[in-house]
């Protein structure tokens, strides 16, 4: 699905403190413009550019120009991808335990069923009601 | 205030982007996207009924077997193959009426789907507003790999499959009997919602 580099991209973003906790400004605040992210370090506005940068291109921000204003925004996809990457097979599980109930309630409702026309079953199935 | 496609909320907007790159041609991605014969994997299985997607028309997203339907809305922007807008409820609950943007566009390798849900910033946060923010998630990385691979995600195709053992308990409201075409919500319920608030 995501492709070896785009995950590579998206670690390597996160090995970063100070990036994630650029995400975290930018996922409380959606649309706070780069200059307003800049105010919140200590570092060079050049160095939170170059941050902001490796989070872009990881897919993680996404920067809408809107006039003169960079506005950014958390993208949670590719997280979300990450994330099914190793639990889909657990969703299968999920989903064995899933049909084993839809079994037994159909079960359940074709035994009341029958109970309704439990003579007539009986005598068609031969089966005990 | 009545101008039923009008682009735009009038005030403040609360946004939240969604984004991923499709390896497919950016037609591939914007006939999946607005595809109204069959139901749309990536949509919760949701299909379309519409007399035509265009600027203005209304639709109700129903399940495939027409009997409940999931969501309603009315087109505000339509430029194939880049641009798509539209107004957004949930039929099972009565929060405010949002908004929901497909933007394309063609990149190298492929196409950057950005999906864009606002809301008016004087509407608390509500449920559907977080449900719809689990749903972008879905819907970006379920249509990647519809087109790209003909199917949904493993997990999506688990997801379908619990919905479709749901489907008995689906509240009575969602019933498609109670949410013909009119009721698709206008944009101006919107900016009236935001009025009251």
């Amino acid at each position: 699905m995501m492709s070896p580099e785009s995950m590579d991209a998206v670690f390597q973003a996160l090995a970063s403190a100070t990036r994630r906790e650029m995400l975290d400004i930018v996922r409380n605040d959606p649309g706070l413009s780069v200059g307003a992210v800049a105010q919140r370090f200590d570092v060079s506005r050049v160095a939170v550019m170059r941050h902001l940068s490796v989070l872009e291109e990881a897919g993680l921000i996404i920067s809408d120009k809107r006039g003169r204003t960079r506005h950014l925004y958390m993208n949670a996809v590719p997280i979300q991808m990450i994330h099914d990457r190793w639990s889909s097979e657990y969703s299968g599980l999920w989903a064995g335990r899933m049909l084993d109930i839809k079994h037994l309630a159909e079960q359940r409702r074709a035994r009341e069923g029958r109970d309704d026309e439990a003579e007539t079953d009986a005598q068609k199935t031969g089966e005990p009601s | 205030m009545t101008d039923a496609i009008a682009k735009h909320l009038p005030g403040e907007v609360r946004t939240s982007m969604y984004r991923v790159i499709i390896k497919a041609s950016i037609d591939q991605v914007w006939s999946e996207l607005i595809r109204t014969d069959r139901p749309m994997p990536f949509f919760f299985n949701g299909q379309y009924d519409t007399p035509g997607l265009g600027e203005g028309a209304a639709f109700a997203m129903r399940t495939p077997d027409g009997k409940h339907t999931l969501v309603m809305g009315k087109v505000i922007e339509f430029e194939p193959p880049h641009r798509y807008a539209h107004t957004f409820r949930f039929t099972t609950s009565d929060d405010p009426v949002s908004i929901v943007r497909y933007v394309l566009k063609e990149v190298e390798g492929g196409v950057e789907f950005t999906l864009i849900n606002e809301h008016a910033a004087s509407d608390p946060v509500s449920k559907s507003e977080k449900q719809m923010a689990q749903g972008a998630k879905f819907i970006c990385e379920n249509l990647k790999a519809l087109v790209e691979t003909g199917k949904a995600t493993m997990g999506g195709r688990m997801m379908l499959f619990m919905f479709s053992l749901m489907a008995p308990i689906t509240p009575k409201a969602a019933l498609s009997s109670n949410w013909p075409l009119e009721r698709a919500p206008d944009l101006s319920e919107i900016s009236q919602a935001a009025e009251e608030a």
